[in-house]
Parts: structure tokens; C-alpha cells; sequence
């Protein structure tokens, strides 16, 4: 049998003071199913939830509305207090007749009757509403990272413990990705191999981090706690297959194509280096045992360096270039004392505390800045020139011996197959997209996937560093030892009924959650990522996939109560 | 083992948006929080903001799911109106002492009406409005601040100045005003600390040539912040002293970096917002960015450069040498970068300052044994490595308190702090 139970909220004077609770709660015992309608001076005080908790039990009550302030107050408060009480939480109905009635009705009488109609939606509601289970799930603490540069080395480092593996997998035969090939790192010009030896020894010298280089993952399948994964490696001749309860994604950058930009002429002019052909030029154990010098031998006497290439046509700022090319001038200034240097920029992106220093130092080498836009590189016998504006008419191009380009960088050629893999949207540059851009940075669209480092955009190392240090921080507080996850009570549901299997719902869902079973071609909500935000139920053509606690019955009953007379 | 057991519990010392992150990672994670916050609000400077960049959120709704799930959350003690005193102790078993300051509230009793508010005789300069709005002496800092609860100003109220006046504990009809309230000294013993104590902005008007409080219609950007904003002083106008809208404005970067020595990563992107902002309340006003290099890092924030460059806001790439006042006319006299002189007339001048650590972070810095850096943010072990480890173990660092940098760099940093903090711990544990 249904037994409602009232109670309205006097908050002191701010309810009772603009409405007439009494005429409210006569009218509302005069509906079916109330057993009680009472008011209470202030039913969140302590008083106030042991009277509501003792009222509940008394009467027995099998649904219970209270009309009080904004649910994001104390609509927790009142549901603990029906735990309490022995009723399922989710048979209760917070009504804010507070902020959404009192402080905003003047009229007395109008606020009153605006108040019953409040009341009687959610007496309307709550005798359809169901109780719902707030679940547990079992999870493995392992974790899965991918991309064995500065950023997955670091989450490894950070994640692995005893009771938690860290399988990290690499597809080239070595740890370290790209700052294995930069010849010193700034600020500190320490060599990049330097400090990946040391982080390499690391990971090798910790027993719970298996590493898999020269060695793809092929399939993930799962959700947050319970991945299944199967990774192909060279190393072992063969496929592996293993359980994580996390994935984190460090799969790095590449520099653009830069035979896709025709007027910086590398590829078909010698002496045209990209950042990145710099820095192995400069490695002890590079092509030139270290030495910046021409394709003929000759050490260059003038080097300009070409800011932001790409920047225009990708649209965006790859934040880093502006630094490491003031690393070039001091490698530069190292081995050639007497070389001109030039660097044809349009802004000097340097933010942060300590930046601005190494910039300031740099001028001090004698290195000239040429504000400029619209940089080409035209090459003659004799050597190269630097065409460019700059506002003034006046701009005579600059000759140089060797061009060094900046060019932007863009994510690996990896991310879309890991997207695809994965159903975890990109953004428009083509990197991973976070789950919110300012407050969820680290975390994908997806539910226990993460994304670090330069797969997420351009980042430095110690930018690349923090993010792994954060992938950790969310994994370590949500994949607890021997805790179960807690999943979300209100779900959405497909009926196998109803659905025709149209797959509307799989491209409005934005975790994931809902799979097409080829098999019934039906699809069908995987709960344990469902975050029940009712995008699914609201574009299901058939009415197959529905919301639980916002099912159309209820907001249909909600909606009748508010507009009957 | 006889080594006594390391205790868990987390002290984390500034309730912005990274102590806010890290609080709740923790407290998921199972950790009690203490949150030690100076004023009386959670929420830093970002609930200052009505909307954040590059994509124009809402900032106090984008907050306020985090706001409440931390007043929610039993492994989370929030120690408002408070500041850290004393650390003794190492990592593991810090011992600290907080003094807070009396609220004069019950805040069990409050329910947060704020019929205090009105009969209180009181009105003096809201500093969470830049001054451009009055507060009581009883007071939340302006409409929708977390935890809804008020507190007394001692140095204001005139019960506290030695007058007769009870106004506000008359008005209250839950009985939540308590005058007997004393400052409390509280002892917490905490196993970590991480400080996110966040920035100030300079102060412009340390730099004359600029006419900060000389000249009005000279604001700067954390005032127009306030006054784009729906809940602040002019309801979301933005308005010249006269009360009339401008229809030029001076918007100039960089003001005190010269003088500070270093870029503070996010002022070009909050000078394009303001003027995207006022754009789209005063289409016909014009907007000129006087700027010497734009720093607009990563991949996201070009393309809100080009919408806001597209939607006729100008930009001169010149320095700013004087501002004089001509009549009604604020003149902006510059020298651009072929080293010519230039002037132009407007009616409004946006300075958008340097982010500075808070005054109190040498303070602070004493009492963690923490180092500052030659700028006063707190210094990381290793630069260009990692920038949440300090010298210290067991203390850590993260958001603006280390460098000034974007909300999402200081939600990343407070993640990597408890990172850190949690798998230091899981290590251990064998």
C-alpha cells in the first residue's frame, strides 16, 4: 500500500513568513495516498531529522516529499536521514519551495498556491519513482600505459607499488621516445640522454613495472576497473593478453610534415634543418659526432632560426619552440663564438617564473630577434636567404649559411588508432580531448582512460612530467586497494523490447557506455560507465532507452501536478 | 616493525581551485583533509571570474559542483577564516598549529538567509569587489560564495569598536550569532602538506606612469573582472565612473612585467576575454590590446585569439610609455617597435597586471622551511623536471603558489601533488 508522507519546512521565517503552510498542508492531506503532511520549524537541524526520521518509522511510510530549500542544500541530508529510516533514498522527493518559491513570490496568496502545485508535482512523482541500488564493483588496480617517453616512464615510476603492476608498453625497441634525441635540454643543458638513462634505470630496477617495448597493443575492451587487454610483441615472439583497471595514454608528438609548407624549401635545399635535425646533429653520437656544420663541411658563419612554422596554417602555438631555440643559441655559441645568429619571430612565447631569465641571458649572447611574419626561404649558389615583413617596407633578406625551422607539433601518428580503439573523441588539432578542458585536464571523455604529455597537446617536460604525476594522482584515488568502485544509481536502461537497434543513442553518449550487440542488433547500456546523464533516453526514436529516476511517466506525473488546476 | 606508524591525514593550505582538487582526490582516496582557508570563502580567485577562457564558462557554476561535494564530504574538514601558525615535525608526522578566526557564527544554527545583513549599520569598501561595492560588517563577499556562511568584521563592527549595537543577532531568527566566540588555536597533526596558496595580482599603481588611482576610468583587470560580472557591484556592466558605457577602450599587457622579470602565462588569454566579453555586451564599443609579444600557449587558445581578432578588436604591438588625462579623454601615448610615437584617445584603460605571489607567502615560507624562488613563488626541487616536489619531503606544491600558470595547469599540479602523495605512501606500505 503507498503511504506518502509531507513535510514542509518552516526555515525559521523564511518559508513560514511567505507562505501559508497550513492551507498548503491542508490541501495536500486532502490528496490520495498522504498519510501525513506535517510541518517542522527546521527540519535539517538535528531535531529536525530525528523528528523526520521517527515520523517515517512510525507511519511506514512507503514514499516521503519534503518541501524545504534548493536541493543542492540538503537533498543529501534528507536522503541519509530515509536510509536512516529504513526507506530507500531514492523514494524520497525534495521540493524547493525555498529559493524557487519564498525568496522569489512576493504575493502571499500567489506563493501559496504556486507551493501546492510544487508539492503536489512531486507527490505526483515520487509514487512512481523506484528504489534504486547504489552498486559496488570489484576493480584491478593494475594499469596499462602506453607510450614509453619521459611522460609513461614517470607514470609508471609514480603508479607502480607492491599490490599495483604497471605494464608499460612501447612500440620502438627503446624507452625514452624523442628526448632521447635532443642533444641538451633547457634550461639546465644537461643532455637528454642523461636524464632518460637515469629514469630508464628506474623502471628497470622496479620489479612490479613489466616493460613490452617493440610492442603494439592491439585490443582493449572493458571499462573503468576491468580492461582486458592484448598487446602483440616482437620481443617475445607473440601475443599477450592482460587485465588493467586503468589505461593511460602517453603517446607523444611528431613535428609536421614540413614538405607540406613549399616555402621554407626543406627536403629540396641543403642546409634547411628542422628543431629536430638540429639536435641529432648536435648528439656526440650523431652523423657529425656532434658538430653543427654544412652539408659540405664547412661550419656555418650565419644561422637563422625561423620561429612558429606551421603555426598560421594549424592554428595554435606549440609553446615550447620559443625556449629550446634559446638552447640553440647557446649550442650554437659553444662551438661557433663568431657565427651571426638571428631568429625571425613574431611573439616570444615564454610564460612562467623562470623563463624570461634564460630569454634575458640569450640576448646576451649576442643573438639578434627580427620581428617578421611571412617567412620564406629562397636559396641561391652561394647559400640561403630569409625573406620576410615586417611592417616597415624596408626588408632586405637575411643571408644565411643554415636555416633552423620550428616547426609545430602535432600528435603521433598513433592517436587516431588509439581513439578508434578506444571511443575517446579528438579535438579539432587532432590531439586527445580532455573530459573537461580547465577542471578535468588529465582524464578522457572515457571512464578510466587517461591522456598525458604531448598526446594532449604540446607540452615541455616538466609540464609532460606533471601530467603523469596527475594520471597517478587520479588513478591512486580512484582504483583504491581493496575498495570497490562505487557506480552511479541512476542509470539509463535500453529495453530489448523496444530497441530496433538503431544506434542513435551510441553517437549521443558522451562516455561510451552503450555497445551494439551485433548479435540481437540491439544496443545495450554498459552500467558501470554510465553516468546517467539521459542524453540516450532523450534520442531514443522508440522510447526503448530510458533514464531510472527520470523515467517519462515520472516528469510526465511531475509536469501534470505542476499545471492541473 | 618499530617504526610508528606515518599518519595519513593531509594538511592542505588555500581552498582555490587546486586546493579544492586536491582536497577531493584525497578524500576519495580515503585520506582525511584538513583545508586550511584565509578568508571565509572556497573558490580562490576563480569565482571572481563570470567566465573563464578560452570557452567562455560560467566560472562559479563550473566551481560550485566542486564546492559543494567539499562541504559535503565527510573526510573533509574545511578550516575557514584560518591560517597556519606552527610546523613542527617531519614528513609523516607533521604537527600543526591553525589559528582561526571567529566567525561570530554558529554555522550549525545558520542557514544562510542573510537577513543579518541588512539592519547591520555598517558599510565599508568589499575588498572581494576591488572596493567598487560596500559590504556590511556582517557579510558573505557577494552573492552565491561557498559556504554560505557569514561572518562578523571585528574592525568594522561597531559591537567590536565599542558601541551598543546587537542589530544582526536580532535579526536572526535561528539564534546562529554568537558575540561570546573566541579566536581558537587548533592543533592538527597531518602526515603531508600541500600548499596551494594561490596569486595576487600587482598592483598597478606602483608604476605612476600608468595613472592607477590617479586618473578614474583607469581600471585594473581584476575591476572589470568584477564588473562583468552578474553578481558583482554594477550586476555585470561595465561602466566609466560617470555611469555611462565606454566606447574606447585601452586594454595594456603586461603591466609590471618589466618590473617583476617574468611573463605570467595567462594575461594575454584574460585580455582577450575581457575584451571578447565587453564585445558581446557593447558591440559598438572599440577595443584596441596594447601588447609586445602575445603568449597564447598550447593548442587551445589561438583560435579564441582569432575569434576575438575577428570580431574588430585591435591590436597595436607597442609599449606603453604614458597614460595622461585630457579633459573626459584618457590618452594612451605609445612607442612602437620601429620606435615611433604614437598616441590615441579613449574613454577606458584595462591594465592587466603581473600575478604575484600573496603577501603572506614569505610567512608562510618561514614556517614550512619551504624555499621561495627570486620571484617569492615557492621553488620546486628540480626546475624544468617537476614542478610539484619541494626541498622538503613530504610537502608539495601545485597551482599559481608555485608560478603563475592557467586553471588547467593548476588542476593538473594538484592532481600530481596527491599522485605524489599517494604513491610515496603505497610504496612504503609493503
Amino acid at each position: 500500500m503507498t503511504k506518502i508522507g509531507v513535510y514542509v519546512c518552516e526555515c525559521g521565517n523564511n518559508i513560514a513568513g511567505k507562505i501559508e503552510i497550513d492551507e498548503v498542508l491542508a490541501t495536500v492531506a486532502s490528496l490520495k495516498n498522504i498519510t501525513v503532511a506535517e510541518k517542522y520549524k527546521l527540519l535539517c537541524a538535528g531535531d529536525g531529522q530525528e523528528y523526520l526520521k521517527d515520523s517515517i518509522k512510525e507511519h511506514e511510510l512507503t514514499h516521503v516529499v519534503v518541501a524545504a530549500c534548493s536541493p543542492k542544500q540538503h537533498e543529501l541530508t534528507f536522503m541519509n536521514v530515509c536510509q536512516e529510516a529504513g526507506l530507500n533514498p531514492y523514494l524520497f522527493q525534495l521540493v524547493n519551495i525555498r529559493e524557487q518559491c519564498a525568496w522569489t513570490t512576493p504575493d502571499t496568496e500567489e506563493a501559496t498556491l504556486k507551493a501546492i502545485r510544487q508539492i503536489r508535482a512531486a507527490i505526483n512523482r515520487v509514487k512512481y519513482q523506484q528504489a534504486l541500488e547504489e552498486r559496488e564493483m570489484e576493480c584491478n588496480p593494475n594499469v596499462l600505459v602506453i607510450g614509453g617517453g619521459i611522460a609513461g616512464i614517470k607514470a609508471s615510476q609514480v603508479l607502480a607499488s607492491l599490490h599495483r603492476k604497471v605494464y608499460l608498453i612501447e612500440k620502438a625497441n627503446s624507452l625514452g621516445g624523442n628526448i632521447n634525441k635532443f642533444a641538451s635540454l633547457y634550461t639546465t643543458m644537461e643532455p637528454g640522454f642523461s636524464l632518460i638513462e637515469n629514469e630508464v634505470r628506474k623502471v628497470k630496477q622496479n620489479k612490479n613495472i613489466e616493460v613490452f617495448t617493440s610492442s603494439e597493443v592491439s585490443e582493449i575492451l572493458g571499462f573503468l576497473g576491468n580492461f582486458e587487454v592484448k598487446i602483440t610483441t616482437k620481443a617475445k615472439e607473440g601475443e599477450l593478453n592482460f587485465n588493467v583497471g586503468a589505461v593511460v595514454l602517453a603517446t607523444g608528438f611528431n613535428l609536421i610534415e614540413l614538405k607540406d609548407y613549399p616555402q621554407y624549401k626543406y627536403g629540396s635545399v641543403d642546409n634547411i634543418y628542422s628543431s629536430l635535425d638540429f639536435e641529432v646533429m648536435n648528439l656526440p653520437g650523431g652523423p657529425t659526432g656532434g658538430k653543427i656544420q654544412l652539408k659540405n663541411g664547412q661550419v656555418p658563419k650565419s644561422v637563422a632560426i625561423i620561429h612558429c612554422v606551421g603555426r598560421e596554417e594549424r592554428g595554435y602555438c606549440s609553446k615550447v619552440c620559443c625556449m629550446y631555440s634559446f638552447k640553440f643559441d647557446r649550442m650554437i655559441r659553444a662551438q661557433l663564438p663568431e657565427s651571426k645568429i638571428a631568429h625571425f619571430y613574431s611573439d616570444i612565447c615564454i610564460p612562467g617564473k623562470t623563463a624570461q631569465t634564460f630569454y634575458e641571458d640569450t640576448k646576451k649572447l649576442g643573438v639578434d630577434f627580427i620581428y617578421s611574419t611571412k617567412h620564406e626561404i629562397t636559396g641561391n649558389g652561394r647559400g640561403l636567404l630569409v625573406n620576410y615583413q615586417n611592417g616597415t617596407g624596408s626588408n632586405t633578406p637575411w643571408p644565411a649559411d643554415m636555416v633552423i625551422l620550428l616547426p609545430v607539433m602535432e600528435s603521433s601518428c598513433d592517436t587516431k588508432k588509439f581513439a578508434d580503439m578506444l571511443n575517446i573523441p579528438l579535438d579539432e588539432k587532432g590531439f586527445f580531448a580532455e573530459e573537461h578542458q580547465l577542471l578535468s585536464p588529465i582524464a578522457s571523455a572515457v571512464e578510466g582512460i587517461y591522456v598525458i604529455g604531448c598526446a594532449r597537446g604540446p607540452q615541455s617536460i616538466a609540464e609532460s612530467i606533471v601530467q603523469a604525476e596527475a594520471s597517478a594522482g587520479k588513478i591512486l584515488s580512484s582504483l583504491v586497494l581493496d575498495k570497490k568502485l562505487k557506480l552511479e544509481a541512476k542509470t539509463c536502461s535500453i529495453s530489448d523490447v523496444f530497441c530496433t537497434g538503431c544506434q542513435t543513442c551510441l553517437d549521443v553518449c558522451p562516455y561510451g557506455a552503450i555497445n551494439y550487440n551485433e548479435v540481437k542488433r540491439i544496443c545495450v547500456v554498459n552500467e558501470a560507465l554510465c553516468h546517467g546523464c539521459g542524453n540516450c533516453a532523450a534520442a531514443c526514436p522508440s522510447g526503448a532507452a530510458k533514464l531510472k529516476h527520470f523515467t517519462s511517466r515520472q516528469l510526465y506525473q511531475e509536469v501534470t501536478g505542476i499545471l492541473r488546476q | 616493525m618499530a617504526k610508528a606508524e606515518k599518519n595519513t591525514a593531509v594538511l592542505v593550505i588555500g581552498g582555490g581551485v587546486a586546493g579544492i582538487e586536491a582536497s577531493l582526490l584525497l578524500a576519495n582516496s580515503g585520506r582525511k583533509v584538513y583545508l586550511v582557508e584565509k578568508t571565509s570563502y572556497i573558490g580562490g580567485n576563480v569565482i571572481k571570474f563570470e567566465e573563464v577562457f578560452p570557452n567562455m564558462e560560467c566560472a562559479t557554476c563550473m566551481i560550485a559542483p566542486k564546492q559543494q561535494e567539499l562541504l559535503q564530504n565527510p573526510n573533509i574538514e574545511l578550516l575557514r577564516l584560518s591560517k597556519v601558525i606552527a610546523v613542527t615535525g617531519e614528513a609523516g608526522a607533521f604537527a600543526v598549529t591553525v589559528e582561526q578566526q571567529a566567525s561570530y557564527i554558529n554555522s550549525d544554527n545558520c542557514i544562510g538567509c542573510n537577513a543579518c545583513f541588512e539592519p547591520c549599520p555598517v558599510e565599508v569598501g568589499n575588498e572581494f569587489e576591488e572596493g567598487l561595492s560596500q559590504r556590511k560588517a556582517i557579510y558573505i563577499p557577494c552573492a552565491g560564495a561557498l559556504p554560505n556562511v557569514p561572518h562578523i568584521d571585528t574592525a568594522n563592527c561597531l559591537r567590536f569598536t565599542g558601541q551598543d549595537c546587537q542589530a544582526c543577532q536580532e535579526a536572526c531568527l535561528f539564534e546562529a550569532i554568537d558575540y561570546t566566540q573566541q579566536d581558537e588555536v587548533i592543533n592538527i597533526d597531518v602526515g603531508n602538506i600541500i600548499v596551494t596558496t594561490g596569486f595576487e595580482s600587482y598592483d598597478p599603481s606602483g608604476l605612476s606612469h600608468y595613472g592607477y588611482r590617479h586618473f578614474s576610468n583607469v581600471y585594473s583587470a581584476m575591476e572589470v573582472e568584477r564588473l562583468l560580472a552578474s553578481n558583482g557591484p554594477t550586476q555585470g556592466e561595465v561602466l566609466l565612473k560617470n555611469g555611462k558605457p565606454p566606447k574606447t577602450i585601452a586594454i595594456i599587457h603586461c603591466v609590471g612585467r618589466d618590473k617583476k622579470g617574468y611573463c605570467s602565462s595567462i594575461c594575454c588569454m584574460a585580455s582577450l576575454k575581457i575584451a571578447h566579453f565587453i564585445k558581446k555586451k557593447l558591440p559598438d564599443t572599440g577595443i584596441i590590446q596594447f601588447y609586445t609579444d602575445l603568449c597564447i600557449p598550447g593548442k587551445a587558445y589561438q583560435k579564441f585569439y582569432e575569434d576575438v581578432k575577428g570580431n574588430g578588436v585591435d591590436f597595436i604591438r607597442a609599449e606603453v610609455a604614458e597614460i595622461q588625462k585630457e579633459g573626459k579623454w584618457l590618452t594612451v601615448n605609445y612607442i612602437t617597435d620601429h620606435n615611433r610615437k604614437d598616441s590615441l584617445k579613449v574613454d577606458m584603460v584595462v591594465l592587466n597586471p603581473a600575478l604575484e605571489p600573496p603577501q603572506d607567502s614569505a610567512e608562510l615560507a618561514t614556517i614550512l622551511s619551504l624555499p621561495q624562488g627570486q620571484h617569492g613563488f615557492f621553488s620546486e626541487k628540480t626546475p624544468d623536471l617537476s614542478a610539484i616536489n619541494t626541498e622538503r619531503e613530504g610537502i608539495f606544491i601545485a597551482g599559481c603558489a608555485q608560478g603563475p600558470k592557467d586553471i588547467t595547469d593548476t588542476v593538473a599540479e594538484a592532481e600530481a601533488a596527491v599522485g605524489q602523495l599517494l604513491s610515496l605512501s603505497a610504496k612504503e606500505s609493503k
